[in-house]
């Protein structure tokens, strides 16, 4: 087996001549920063991130693909996802019958992304944004209308896409990306 | 007279299990660290001063406590993932581990090995990050305000490569019975030898700007000494436990997935004092890159294959095995939700960010476990203070508080 | 002109008068609000971030302060019962004033018209002046009646034992040179570029090492460390009066720069002051103002860089260390005497 432990020992630091120099060198590091931040922050209502396809964000229902099975209701770990009754026509034989459909309540939705990844016809999907306002708990819980449409986005209706890209030298480098409504 | 408490019987007198008290001594002042207090977290200190001097330290945990292993009695096995979590966000996977492969041990599979190292790559990003938490949790302590920011913002980079791999920056529920739920995307690996390389840059800065900063260093070098034998009768675990010298290490005395397999050492310091305790995260923060980088060399030369059980996969249907191949996204099968494990007991264990972590899973054969108990790696440090802060004058609580990184969720569960 | 305008202009220029509330409080108040504003961008700068933005982007968020001094004056003053209620509330405003009095001995020109007071003992009576407020801040700690202020109240009056020698001497060792008391005589002596901080620097690394330990700043924020005794002896106050608090330490630290830019890094020299209000007075304060300001933002800097040390350490470090280092600039300044520098 390669691990193995490796004895280490806290470098040496009394002394005057090794305090000296750990203050110039923290003030030197203090005043390199001072000239070159290398900032990453980002000016949030300005700017969003645009963030990647793979990003469990806000969760939508295609009804054309959903085959009713359930399965999303009963994986969800925090009852969020609950069955509701409604009638359904079948478009091929005209018959209308009750058929049981989900439906999401943020107020309890943990994003775990369980619902979308059990659903076997990949009828419910994330959306790739996380920042969305509801008036009132009222409305966090999702009707079926609601849920199939995606929520509405205000910070892409304003704001500037930026994605961050990882670098050698500065971490997090902002790049502004394509998208967003302005 | 059992019961009654007459009228001049003392308060000290009174015995409620759980609500005891205790005479304060006369030239003795007691101040209540917490749980509002901007020094505290999720917790109480108790410390009664003698001037300047702490004579008494009582930990008072269970600020947070959620119930959390009777909540997993209550619902399907898998999930409990997601609730499990919720004890250490930041060390997500790191912590819901051993609970996944606990059951994986009833159900007697192993994830195919794609998904070990997967697995053992989002274990180091997250222990990477929430070191650097720790450091930033430590660094304002200390009033060194520079180094609150600057790990946080280092932290970002690898919440970003976690968010890029798993979807989610926090809470990935990243692995599950049989594998994971990601394949790794694609020029992720490129990305993340980049995030090492400026780790390894900014460590140096680090390193000038406070674990040598004289001024960090008065305030840490033989502060909080946890004698060896101290740890180990307490049974401190995680860099608390090696920074005293004991060599202990989940991944290397009980190794798990594929920490056998790669090439890293696990350091040991002997001093025991907070400043060791800094320098054995910045060692063991130099050693997650190392692991990291061989995962990342691993994960280029193999082709992207099942991350998945055979069990699980083989029935999958061709709409899965399309996904898999177009995203990485495993899908996962409808029997995971009302999955029965077979009857049986299984101990496993793995090792956090602060320490060692353990999940006694048994089954009763149903589709909810019959019984989760959790032992986490904070809720043993936290014993700490009452044996090694008194002594101590009280400008070293925040100091010895943070040099543990003690995390009361994880402990109160 | 008519005579009443000009009587009125006589009087607010009368330099007892313009020395406190301009030069004392109105444009340190001015500096102070710059450096609390330079202090959060220094530090957002070297932390890798933007700092002070969203109430005023144009200008960097220069107005942030304004925005905080507004909330400070809206926000309700909670007066806690168990407090006593008179030194509570008179402690702050009693070291805001005192924070600030010591200007009027200090003299901003060598136009003899425009001296507030006598200035043969000017030293003296500024440095006697400057020590008096640190107990209203231990009087504060104590009528709160509250654990963390009481220690915070604690911490000062340790930390009073440590510094106020070490500012003495330091100060004191440009006497020593120059052979005055007199704060005009001392900054004429340093003309021509003979600055006492160049030529003394044992004794101006002292005296900001002392003015640090004074003033709670980092790394010896101490009385108000946030992690162990929440906010020191301000712990139970709220609304203006907190800010009051606040304002008062930043005031005591201008004042002490300014003190500083006097004794050791020549005063308004290089300039010359000449007759008149404005070549005479205003050019030679705003010079001295300037040093100052840059004294500050050094000061400023140092909380990117540095924590905080212990009490007991920052005692040790300032009698083992910084008062012999003093004692020794004072010995550096008697040699310079001696040799017939000044």
């Amino acid at each position: 087996m390669p691990v193995e432990f490796a004895e280490k020992t806290v470098p040496p630091g009394r002394g005057i001549f090794k305090r000296f120099k750990g203050n110039i060198e923290a003030i030197a590091i203090g005043v390199k920063y001072f000239f070159d931040p290398k900032r990453s922050t980002l000016i949030y209502p300005k700017e969003y991130i645009k963030l990647r396809e793979n990003y469990r964000g806000f969760i939508v229902l295609n009804a054309k693909k959903c085959i009713n099975c359930g399965s999303c209701a009963r994986i969800c770990p925090a009852a969020a996802m609950k069955l509701i009754r409604r009638p359904y026509t079948d478009p091929k034989t005209g018959k209308t019958r009750m058929k049981l459909w989900p439906v999401i309540n943020y107020n309890r939705c943990i994003f775990c992304g369980y619902c979308v990844d059990v659903c076997p016809t990949e009828a419910l999907h994330h959306v790739n944004y996380h920042d969305v306002v509801f008036d009132n708990m009222e409305e966090m819980d999702q009707t079926l209308e609601s849920f199939q449409q995606a929520p509405e986005h205000p910070t892409a209706k304003e704001g500037i896409p930026v994605r961050y890209i990882i670098d050698e030298e500065k971490g997090l480098v902002k790049v502004r990306v394509e998208g967003g409504e302005q | 007279m059992s019961g009654i408490v007459r009228g001049n019987v003392g308060f000290n007198d009174l015995k409620i299990p759980g609500m005891w008290s205790r005479k304060i001594g006369k030239d003795l002042y007691e101040v209540f660290i917490g749980p509002q207090h901007p020094g505290s977290g999720h917790m109480r200190i108790i410390i009664r001063i003698d001037g300047d001097i702490i004579v008494e330290a009582e930990p008072d945990m269970g600020y947070v406590h959620r119930t959390m292993e009777k909540l997993s009695e209550g619902r399907a096995w898998i999930k409990a993932i997601p609730l499990f979590e919720r004890m250490a966000i930041h060390d997500a996977c790191n912590v819901t581990l051993p609970y996944v492969r606990a059951v994986e041990k009833l159900l007697g599979i192993e994830a195919p090995l794609r998904a070990k190292y997967l697995r053992v790559l989002l274990c180091e990003i997250n222990r990477i990050a929430a070191f650097l938490y720790g450091f930033g949790i430590f660094g304002v302590f200390l009033g060194h305000s520079t180094m609150y920011m600057w790990p946080f913002g280092d932290r970002e980079v690898w919440v970003e490569l976690a968010e890029w791999l798993t979807g989610a920056r926090l809470t990935h529920t990243y692995p599950v019975f049989g594998g994971v739920r990601r394949d790794v995307p694609e020029g992720f690996t490129d990305s993340l030898r980049k995030a090492i390389r400026y780790m390894r840059r900014r460590l140096e800065d680090y390193r000038k700007i406070f674990v040598d900063n004289p001024v960090i260093r008065a305030r840490l070098e033989d502060v909080g000494v946890i004698p060896r034998n101290l740890a180990i009768e307490l049974g401190i675990t995680g860099p608390n436990l090696r920074a005293s010298g004991v060599r202990y290490d989940v991944r290397k005395n009980h190794p798990y997935e594929v920490y056998d397999e790669l090439d890293f050492e696990i350091p040991v310091f002997q001093e025991g004092d907070a400043y060791a305790r800094v320098h054995q995260r910045v060692q063991e923060i130099l050693q997650s890159l190392r692991i990291l980088e061989q995962v990342a060399d691993w994960l280029d030369k193999h082709p992207r294959e099942p991350v998945m059980h055979e069990r699980f996969w083989k029935t999958a249907p061709p709409l899965y095995k399309k996904i898999f191949q177009e995203t990485g996204r495993v899908k996962l099968g409808a029997v995971m939700a009302i999955m029965k494990i077979p009857q049986g007991k299984a101990y496993e264990r793995g090792e956090t960010a602060r320490g060692e972590i353990s999940y006694y899973v048994e089954s009763d054969g149903g589709n909810k476990p019959y019984r989760i108990r959790i032992h986490s790696a904070s809720a043993r440090n936290a014993l700490v203070y009452k044996y090694i802060v008194p002594g101590h004058r009280v400008m070293d609580l925040p100091a010895i508080y943070g040099s543990i990184d003690y995390f009361p969720p994880e402990a109160d569960r | 002109m008519s005579p009443i305008i000009s009587d009125i202009i006589k009087i607010i220029i009368w330099p007892p008068l313009w020395q406190l509330i301009v030069l004392g409080l109105l444009l340190p108040l001015g500096v102070v609000v710059f450096i609390i504003w330079f202090e959060r961008k220094t530090a957002a700068r070297v932390q890798r971030r933007i700092g002070p933005y969203h109430v005023s982007p144009r200008i960097a968020g220069g107005l942030q302060l304004v925005a905080d001094l507004m909330r400070y004056m809206f926000q309700e003053i909670i007066i806690p019962k168990t407090v006593d209620v008179a030194p509570f509330i008179m402690a702050p405003l009693i070291a805001l004033i005192l924070s600030i009095l010591p200007v009027v001995a200090m003299p901003f020109t060598s136009n003899a018209s425009y001296f507030p007071i006598g200035m043969r003992y000017s030293l003296i009576v500024a440095l006697a002046l400057i020590t008096l407020s640190p107990i209203f801040v231990i009087v504060a700690g104590w009528a709160s009646n509250n654990k963390f202020s009481l220690i915070g109240g604690m911490r000062e009056a340790y930390l009073i034992t440590a510094y106020e020698l070490i500012v003495m001497v330091s100060f004191l060792s440009a006497s020593a040179a120059t052979g005055s008391f007199d704060l005009v005589k001392i900054v004429e002596a340093q003309a021509g570029g003979k600055w006492l901080g160049l030529l003394n620097p044992l004794a101006l690394l002292a005296a900001l090492i002392g003015v640090l330990l004074s003033t709670s700043g980092f790394p010896f924020e101490i009385p108000e460390s946030e992690h162990e005794v929440v906010a020191g002896a301000y712990t139970e106050y709220s609304g203006l009066v907190y800010g009051i608090n606040m304002g008062a330490a930043y005031l005591k630290r201008m004042v002490y720069s300014i003190l500083i830019a006097l004794v050791f890094l020549g005063g308004w020299r290089p300039y010359t002051p000449g007759p008149g209000f404005v070549s005479g007075y205003l050019i030679p304060s705003i010079v001295v103002f300037i040093k100052a300001t840059i004294l500050m933002m050094i000061f400023s800097f140092l909380r990117a860089v540095y924590g905080r040390y212990r009490l007991d350490q920052a005692l040790d470090i300032a009698w083992k260390y910084i008062f012999p280092l003093a004692v020794a600039g004072f010995g550096l300044s008697l040699a310079l005497a001696y040799l017939g520098i000044y």
